[in-house]
């Protein structure tokens, strides 16, 4: 873990995550977040994930920061002299606490890139990439497994995104559907 | 209610900078056939229809910054909106319940009476998810984005208030 490249991004996206959490001004807190965001995404790429970091870029990068920017574009903005914003230290107790209760766990967690980790040696995961292209027909074996092999989870999960939609849309504003 | 962009850009301009409209009418139709791109083409690559979903609605959403939400929103009836995502939901449906309905399980390509039936029937069930979700991001986006202009002129409000 020496890796001069993911030791970039990973200081790179601890820090605008530290920006989005102190920043007191909304906007410079969005573009924070935003960063970090396309830092995760970037983080995403390296770690062999292009579909997840793909996602991570046009979703976290892209619509919530213009949906972010619309919002604070309706709502007030505070306005001050100071930069930072001063954390409530109860608040801040609880992410530590939160934050070291996590940190637990990562001695449990198989070294990154390692070939024993239960994800590559799981027979599910041999079969999958042995028999997905003979199957399924199509060469990216994660498009196999959501469209083919889990295909009723994807429709739970489009119809999730589906009622969410609507349901937001509905509390958001009644005259979409008049 | 005018259904004509030309229109609706005349009359309101959100950001007026002819340098950000000029590069959006170029870039728009280049980040449209790049999102169909990553949606198709995800059965071969990355990307898949939530992620081609999200990059074609962004065409949605640089064309409503650029030349205003609300000649945007006068155009793309957001009524309209919310029918494509139910047709979405209705195609993946289909395809599901057809292959059952052919004697298959669900989601049971082979069935199908098409040549490459795996791969289509896939590519088929990518293109509904990314015009679910395509279709619920500038629904978001309207619904979120609804009143940002109102102040401009408050007599219009009535044409266009989402």
């Amino acid at each position: 873990m020496v890796d001069p490249l993911a030791l970039t991004l990973l200081s790179l996206v601890l820090a605008c995550a530290l920006a989005t959490a102190v920043l007191r001004d909304v906007l410079g807190a969005i573009i924070a977040f935003a960063a970090y965001s396309l830092g995760i995404s970037i983080i995403w790429v390296v770690l062999r994930a292009p579909d997840v970091g793909l996602t991570e870029a046009a979703v976290g990068a892209g619509v919530t920061t213009v949906l972010f920017l619309l919002t604070i574009a309706k709502t007030v903005r505070p306005s001050g002299d100071r930069l930072l914003v001063s954390p409530d230290p109860k608040g801040l107790a609880v992410a530590a606490l939160l934050v070291g209760v996590l940190l637990t766990t990562l001695g449990a967690l198989p070294p990154v890139g390692s070939d024993a980790t239960p994800v590559a040696t799981s027979e599910v995961t041999e079969y999958y990439l042995e028999n997905a292209y003979k199957e399924a027909g199509v060469k990216n074996a994660v498009t196999a497994v959501l469209a083919a092999y889990r295909g009723f989870d994807t429709l739970g999960e489009a119809v999730v995104v589906f009622a969410a939609g609507v349901g937001l849309l509905v509390v958001l504003n009644k005259e979409v559907f008049e | 209610m005018s259904t004509d962009p030309e229109d609706g850009r005349e009359r309101r301009l959100y950001v007026e900078s002819p340098i950000i409209m000029a590069t959006v009418r170029v870039v728009a139709p280049f980040v449209f056939t790049f999102g169909l791109y990553i949606m198709f083409h995800g059965a071969d690559s990355a990307g898949g229809g939530f992620q081609g979903g999200v990059i074609v609605s962004t065409v949605i959403l640089m064309l409503g910054i650029a030349f205003g939400i609300e000649p945007v929103r006068e155009w793309l009836d957001p009524a309209a909106v919310v029918a494509v995502v139910g047709v979405g939901v209705g195609a993946f449906l289909l395809v599901g319940m057809g292959t059952v309905a052919l004697g298959g399980a669900f989601l049971d390509y082979p069935v199908l009476p098409i040549t490459k039936a795996s791969k289509y029937g896939i590519e088929f069930v990518e293109l509904a998810i990314g015009v679910i979700v395509s279709g619920i991001v500038v629904g978001l986006f309207f619904a979120i984005a609804a009143g940002v202009t109102q102040d401009d002129d408050e007599t219009d409000r009535e044409g266009g208030l989402l």
